[in-house]
């Protein structure tokens, strides 16, 4: 038997250290790979949907995320006890974390992503802004270290002002604009310092931060890398993640409206130019900004599966987490190069969040009552919830991705639009109301936009409600409120158990309206 | 019933296979058929088909009913069914009772009682969904009672602070 042969018998069982959408995601790659998915969960939650779809499932802590999704031991141990060959993080918790991917390799398992080395370099943003400058990329102005957790105020406020305001506070183990802020006057630094410390300490469990220059109106362009454990690193075609609220992307499209041939060309070698330099494997992204000049500066690189990953998939047909599993496995990448650099029309991905739109995105945790998701052509749903599960308060408020695939980019928006109107999620408030505004949008529809474009639209609105009943909706929102009680079950089942089945429904009426004092006679 | 700022007086009366609801004098045939605890199928006047669903919001005491994907709140009887909703930071005169506007933790309170605040001042830090949420006077005035304390979890609705 080859060592090939060897490799390839690997991983036959993989512990998912992670929860929600994404662990259902890896979940169907493991099913689809033949391997047997052991699923790890918090008090919380017992009844997710991964817990469910997964062979093995094991308890690991308290509802908080230090307690559980973040303890590198509780998850390791699970690992053990099941038996697993491999770990694979998704994305958060513990997805960047280069003590967990050396923990999982010193228990003698595969870790499902990067090496500890390269998370530790690429996972720090300071550290990764040196690399791609050695690599030879450009990197936005910004300082060269994260500061000390007990700099004093006057050493960031003489960094801040020779980068120059407006200016960005970001996390160093950052990551889904968790420990940012934005500060456009001097004295604002040190609060957004201390806020941005507080939240990338409770997300990461490191409070480093460190400064950049703010660009003014820069579009959020990122690339897809995978890299095999042979020395192939493969960029895919790039992701536009412009429409972002808060530094949260909130949509994301392949590929860019920005983006021509000839800079597709030397962006993505350049995102392979600096994946390279520090050795690579796995997927991973570079993520860019692209300033209205058209220069391009180095971002960061996510060192783990991106949020966004399906419409990647969409475009190029190219599953990333089964390639992910083969990499660690050992497996040659050997996809046609060429291929991830020519997208197959257009997709389009809404994240539907657990938020309250109208009510300033106030997060809107709770008991699902009713989901019903979208299908039919071009449509992909990749969600963790279900009818009945409660939305925690302890994780990302994000239930669902909702991608529209199209032959272009009107057609993928169409599309979109179609299926938002088939999603129904009652019981939480969720986003779908503001996607559906959102999507019609004369300046979206143009491509019109940059990372702030969404913020400064959503200051205009004053709190106006993104989807407006028309009068006669809110005739029919009547007409169903009130046959809501004439025909609800409780109704229907006591004029039955009275056994006058011929009147059931005017009787429920009856005494249903006595009770509401709806009818006034 | 309350819909968008409009009372509408709703008269169902069981006609033929379905029922004759009027809105404010505007008859309707409706055929009604249930689909689950909280769907309806409507079919008005033998053509517009609507899809609705109805469920009580938690927060607010309303009815949120989705017809299609469009939400409508509806208050009926011009009341609330299941409790009231506090009043938020709200203008006017009288005391300010900020409460939580969903559930969380509180992560820090940022007054003590007896302080003077500034309108739009943060008060109160809690945290949900791994994001701060500043809650903030809307005008100035003297911090009255603190129901709130660092690392207390709250439920959507808890009284917080009260600024006289």
């Amino acid at each position: 038997m080859s060592a090939q042969r060897v490799q390839l018998c690997r991983l036959k069982k993989i512990l998912i250290a992670n929860r929600g959408e994404i662990a259902v995601r890896i979940i169907r790659a493991c099913r689809e790979l033949g391997v047997s998915p052991v699923a790890v969960y918090s008090a919380c939650d017992r009844t997710a949907l991964h817990v469910r779809f997964a062979d093995e499932a094991y308890a690991i802590g308290p509802s908080a995320p230090r307690e559980s999704y973040l303890r590198i031991d509780a998850i390791i141990d699970a690992a053990k006890k099941s038996g697993a060959d491999g770990v694979h993080p998704g994305y958060g918790f513990l997805a960047e974390n280069e003590d967990f991917a050396a923990a999982v390799r010193d228990a003698g398992l595969t870790f499902i992503g990067p090496t500890p080395e390269a998370i530790e370099t690429m996972g720090s943003k300071t550290a990764a802004r040196t690399a791609a400058k050695r690599a030879g990329v450009p990197v936005v102005p910004g300082t060269e270290d994260p500061f000390a957790p007990d700099a004093p105020d006057a050493e960031i406020a003489k960094a801040a002002a020779a980068i120059g305001y407006p200016l960005l506070v970001k996390a160093v183990a950052g990551g889904g604009g968790k420990g940012m802020r934005t500060v456009t006057d001097a004295a604002d630094l040190a609060g957004a310092v201390r806020a941005a410390r507080s939240e990338a300490g409770a997300a990461f469990g490191d409070a480093a931060v460190y400064l950049e220059r703010r660009l003014t109106r820069p579009r959020h362009i990122e690339v897809q890398l995978l890299g095999d454990t042979h020395g192939t690193v493969l960029p895919f075609v790039e992701r536009e993640c412009s429409i972002q609220r808060r530094h949260q992307k909130v949509v994301e499209e392949t590929p860019s409206l920005a983006v021509s041939p000839a800079l597709r060309a030397q962006m993505t070698s350049a995102a392979a130019a600096v994946a390279k330099s520090v050795g690579y494997t796995n997927a991973g992204t570079i993520e860019f900004l692209l300033d209205e000049d058209g220069r391009f500066y180095f971002l960061e690189m996510n060192t783990r599966l991106q949020v966004e990953h399906p419409i990647t998939e969409m475009v190029t047909g190219v599953d990333l987490v089964r390639w992910q599993i083969r990499i660690a496995r050992g497996e040659r990448l050997d996809i046609d190069p060429e291929r991830l650099l020519r997208p197959a029309g257009h997709a389009i991905e809404c994240r539907i969040y657990a938020e309250d739109p109208d009510n300033n995105f106030l997060p809107s945790p709770g008991r699902i009552l009713q989901l019903r998701v979208p299908a039919g052509p071009g449509i992909r749903d990749d969600s963790g919830a279900t009818p009945g599960l409660e939305v925690p308060i302890f994780y990302d408020p994000m239930i669902s991705k909702l991608v529209a695939w199209a032959e272009d980019r009107p057609l993928a928006i169409a599309r979109m639009q179609r299926a938002l109107g088939e999603y129904l999620v009652t019981g939480i408030k969720t986003t779908v109301p503001f996607f559906s505004w959102l999507l019609g949008q004369p300046d979206f529809l143009a491509g019109r936009f940059h990372t702030t474009y969404l913020d400064d639209v959503l200051k205009t609105r004053n709190g106006r409600p993104f989807v407006e009943a028309t009068p006669a909706e809110e005739d029919m929102a009547a007409i169903a409120a009130a046959l809501e009680a004439v025909m609800s079950p409780s109704a229907l089942a006591f004029d039955a158990a009275a056994g006058r089945p011929e009147q059931t429904a005017s009787r429920g009426w009856r005494t249903q309206a006595r009770s509401e004092g709806l009818r006034s006679s | 019933m309350d819909i968008g700022g409009r009372r509408l007086q709703v008269v169902v009366t069981r006609s033929g296979d379905g029922f004759a609801v009027s809105v404010d004098g505007r008859l309707h045939h409706v055929d009604a058929a249930r689909i689950d605890a909280h769907m309806l199928s409507l079919v008005v006047d033998s053509v517009r088909s609507n899809e609705v669903s109805i469920a009580a919001d938690p927060i607010g005491g309303l009815l949120t009913v989705h017809v299609g994907a469009t939400p409508v709140a509806v208050m009926l009887n011009g009341r609330r069914r299941w409790g009231r909703r506090e009043e938020g930071a709200g203008s006017g005169s009288g005391p300010q009772r900020l409460v939580a506007p969903m559930p969380g933790k509180v992560v820090r309170v940022l007054v003590k009682a007896g302080d003077l605040v500034a309108a739009s001042q943060p008060v109160v830090v809690v945290e949900a969904m791994k994001m701060e949420n500043e809650l903030r006077a809307s005008r100035e005035g003297t911090v009255a009672e603190i129901h709130a304390s660092e690392g207390m979890s709250v439920d959507a609705g808890a009284l917080l602070v009260v600024i006289q």
